[in-house]
């Protein structure tokens, strides 16, 4: 039972030491630099192509092709998660601890031994040299507390003991960060529409994946225009979208490339567009028989060829199929068999590989529209995040520029004169807390040698 | 008058900002030091005109956009920035003998801004994904950020040059790095850099990110320069933990720096040569 609790101890302790969060720490910037060596989104086959069979697998296999959502890089970002919430826990006690601490007496001898330490002597009366103190630190730093002396007088005065905690408030940040974005991926899809001018269009496909999403809105593209530079750059892309439910349109508005629509949790952005195919006219000419016949095809949308037991389609676009122009490509179905196609040259009608099967293939037209390209995004994360991101920027600034600074204070009795000494400790910005004590310290010894002055003469 | 010709000057005066730093640090010259100063201060307030000019220039040609598009309007930035955090340091330390490197730094980038034949100085028009508010917040917090860091850079060698002369020792002033502030005063000023930068570099990197979600629907895409921006903040944050958690003083934290610093150059620079990313137009 003693060697179970032990396992458990020392894993706890494990997972509350500083040395594995910069164990953590620095494997996860050695990966995140091997990622961006590696060209990411590749698959196995690319992988192969350009790194050889071997070290392709090799990389396939550790996923540093796409190595920021592998498994075990999402498993060192959640152990960096519970390594902060272990070290917390483990220190936040003790932080309580130290910020409660009340010193309760002081030896003059270990002030002295301090870096920052001052020591005077002045002629005043004992309570009149005590309240003087006592009023400057009040005013200027901090009221003071008193402590046992042993018949002299000693006193402490301290601030910012909470600017302990503001680094708890660093660490919860970087997790509220890391929750939601953990959330995000956990609840919300990331993916791609294209919708042609005109056009409406409901489904959302997700890159990389043969997953589709279907909203639960519809989104029409009114119109699309780019404007242009005089250098011919682009200046503006917009699309006008309406969004409609249930047939009718409930929003209406124009997005730009950094200012998107969200709809009902849902976000569109302006990410891409182009040309895409409506409609062709295509003719089908039986090489044996020279029967030649002419169709009308939407995209997509097989139609019979008359006479044969084929059914043929207009499946893909491309604007330009290498240094030869527009082309289409057109399939022939028949059941029970695998279908066949081919990209036909639109602009070449002479091309000899302008045939599928026994026929030669002309396009007669094309209709294309401009389709306008959003990216779609829902992430009910996106909020965490942002706190994450302003708690951050505050909790950092405060902890830097805050400390947590005690000065004591000691006054003996001594013949002639009593003996004054001060002293002062900063857990952070000591070169500023120099400056600070160093000024106190030009005041306080200002007061009492003004007071001496206007007393008259004082023993030499 | 333009701003071409004003940040040609800039970049000469510069030069003769780090020599006058430079020669009044080696040779104890409090004139010198001075000089330094002061041709700091005219210089950058100069290049303040320039980079006003210039962003009134992209008004008059039709585009209006702050000057911070481009890897020549970004190296011209950073000379600023890293002037502007100089010099309020000097006045807030009362250490003149700290500019040689950044000064140094300034001219660097704007030598290299100007000679470099592969950077393109013209103004050019804003394409659509750089037009942001988040662009100007981003970009000025970044190299507020590279800034500090580069100042803690330059305290952190001579740092190191200081502790290899030993002069921490012999408490005799005649010594060639007897300008310099103390050992503890230089240990003091690079952490207060870092820790001014970190501040900076956790704004940018924020301010990017939510940017980076109006424009692409993402506020976090493991792009190279995210990427690095990230190992960059990592390496800062270990020096920082190092510092007040396992209480490394000197020597260690200055190697730190300047490996903090050498992820800030990859960052800028290096990642320019990997894979081409969101950042791309860095290249231009």
């Amino acid at each position: 039972m003693d060697s179970k609790s032990g396992i458990w101890h020392s894993l706890y302790n494990q997972l509350a030491s500083i040395k594995l969060t910069v164990i953590l720490f620095i494997v996860i910037a050695v990966s995140s630099l091997i990622g961006t060596l590696i060209p990411q989104g590749l698959n196995q086959e690319h992988l192969i192509e350009a790194y050889g069979p071997k070290l392709g697998n090799l990389i396939h296999f550790l996923h540093f092709g796409d190595l920021y959502h592998a498994p075990w890089f999402t498993i060192l970002l959640v152990s960096l998660c519970v390594n902060l919430v272990v070290c917390t826990l483990h220190r936040l006690p003790k932080t309580v601890k130290i910020v409660r601490f009340r010193d309760q007496k002081v030896d003059p001898r270990k002030l002295s031994q301090f870096s920052r330490h001052r020591r005077t002597e002045s002629s005043l009366p004992r309570e009149d040299l005590i309240a003087k103190v006592e009023t400057i630190l009040a005013r200027h730093f901090a009221p003071i507390r008193r402590l046992e002396a042993q018949g002299a007088y000693a006193g402490i005065a301290e601030r910012g003991g909470w600017s302990r905690f503001t680094v708890y408030a660093v660490h919860f940040s970087v997790l509220l960060i890391l929750i939601g974005a953990l959330a995000g991926s956990l609840f919300g899809f990331k993916g791609m529409m294209n919708v042609a001018e005109g056009e409406t269009a409901s489904v959302v496909s997700i890159p990389g994946t043969p997953r589709t999403i279907s909203l639960p809105f519809e989104v029409r593209c009114d119109e699309f225009e780019v404007s242009f530079y005089e250098t011919g750059a682009p200046m503006e892309y917009r699309s006008d979208l309406s969004i409609l439910k249930d047939g009718n349109v409930v929003l209406q508005q124009p997005i730009y490339v950094n200012d998107p629509l969200t709809y009902d949790g849902v976000t569109l952005y302006q990410a891409s567009y182009g040309s895409m195919l409506v409609s062709g006219e295509v003719e089908f000419t039986d090489r044996e028989t020279g029967q030649t016949t002419r169709l009308s095809m939407l995209h997509r949308v097989p139609v019979a060829l008359p006479g044969t037991p084929y059914q043929v389609a207009i499946m893909d676009y491309k604007e330009k199929l290498g240094e030869l122009g527009p082309a289409l490509a057109i399939a022939l179905f028949q059941e029970g068999h695998d279908p066949i196609g081919s990209w036909i040259l639109a602009r070449m009608p002479g091309f000899h590989g302008n045939r599928i099967r026994g026929y030669q293939v002309k396009v007669i037209d094309f209709q294309q529209a401009q389709y306008t390209g959003l990216q779609v995004k829902k992430d009910p994360g996106v909020w965490v995040v942002w706190g994450g991101f302003v708690l951050l920027t505050l909790s950092v600034g405060i902890t830097f520029y805050t400390s947590h600074r005690k000065i004591w204070v000691w006054v003996a009795d001594g013949n002639p004169r009593r003996k004054i000494q001060i002293a002062a400790k900063t857990n952070k910005n000591s070169l500023a807390f120099d400056r600070e004590f160093d000024h106190l310290w030009e005041r306080l010894q200002a007061e009492l040698r003004g007071e001496q002055g206007k007393q008259g003469p004082s023993t030499s | 008058m333009n701003s071409s010709l004003l940040l040609s000057i800039t970049t000469f005066a510069y030069l003769f900002c780090a020599l006058a730093y430079f020669s009044g640090a080696i040779f104890r010259n409090r004139t010198a030091l001075l000089m330094g100063t002061i041709v700091g201060w005219i210089t950058f307030s100069v290049q303040t005109v320039a980079l006003l000019l210039r962003w009134w220039e992209s008004y008059q040609l039709g585009y209006g956009h702050a000057p911070l598009s481009n890897l020549y309007e970004s190296l011209v930035f950073a000379a600023w920035a890293i002037m502007v955090v100089y010099l309020i340091l000097e006045q807030r330390s009362k250490q003149r003998s700290l500019g040689l490197f950044p000064a140094l730094f300034a001219f660097l980038a704007m030598a290299y801004a100007s000679f470099s034949t592969s950077i393109d100085s013209r103004i050019q028009p804003l394409v659509p994904a750089l037009k942001s508010n988040w662009l100007i917040a981003h970009v000025i917090a970044c190299f507020i950020g590279y800034a500090a860091f580069a100042v803690a850079c330059g305290v952190s060698v001579i740092y190191l040059c200081k502790r290899a002369g030993g002069t921490s020792s012999s408490t005799d002033s005649k010594g060639v790095l007897s300008r310099f502030p103390d050992l503890r005063q230089l240990d003091e000023l690079n952490y207060q850099m870092i820790m001014f930068g970190f501040l900076w570099l956790s704004i940018g990197i924020i301010t990017g990110a939510v940017w980076a979600n109006s424009a692409w629907g993402t506020y976090w895409s493991w792009d190279p320069k995210e990427t690095w921006s990230l190992i960059t903040w990592i390496v800062y944050a270990a020096m920082l933990h190092a510092r007040t958690m396992h209480g490394w003083r000197g020597k260690r934290v200055a190697w730190l720096s300047l490996a903090g610093f050498a992820c800030v150059l990859f960052t800028y620079f290096g990642v320019n040569y990997l894979a081409r990313g969101l950042h791309s137009y860095a290249n231009m």
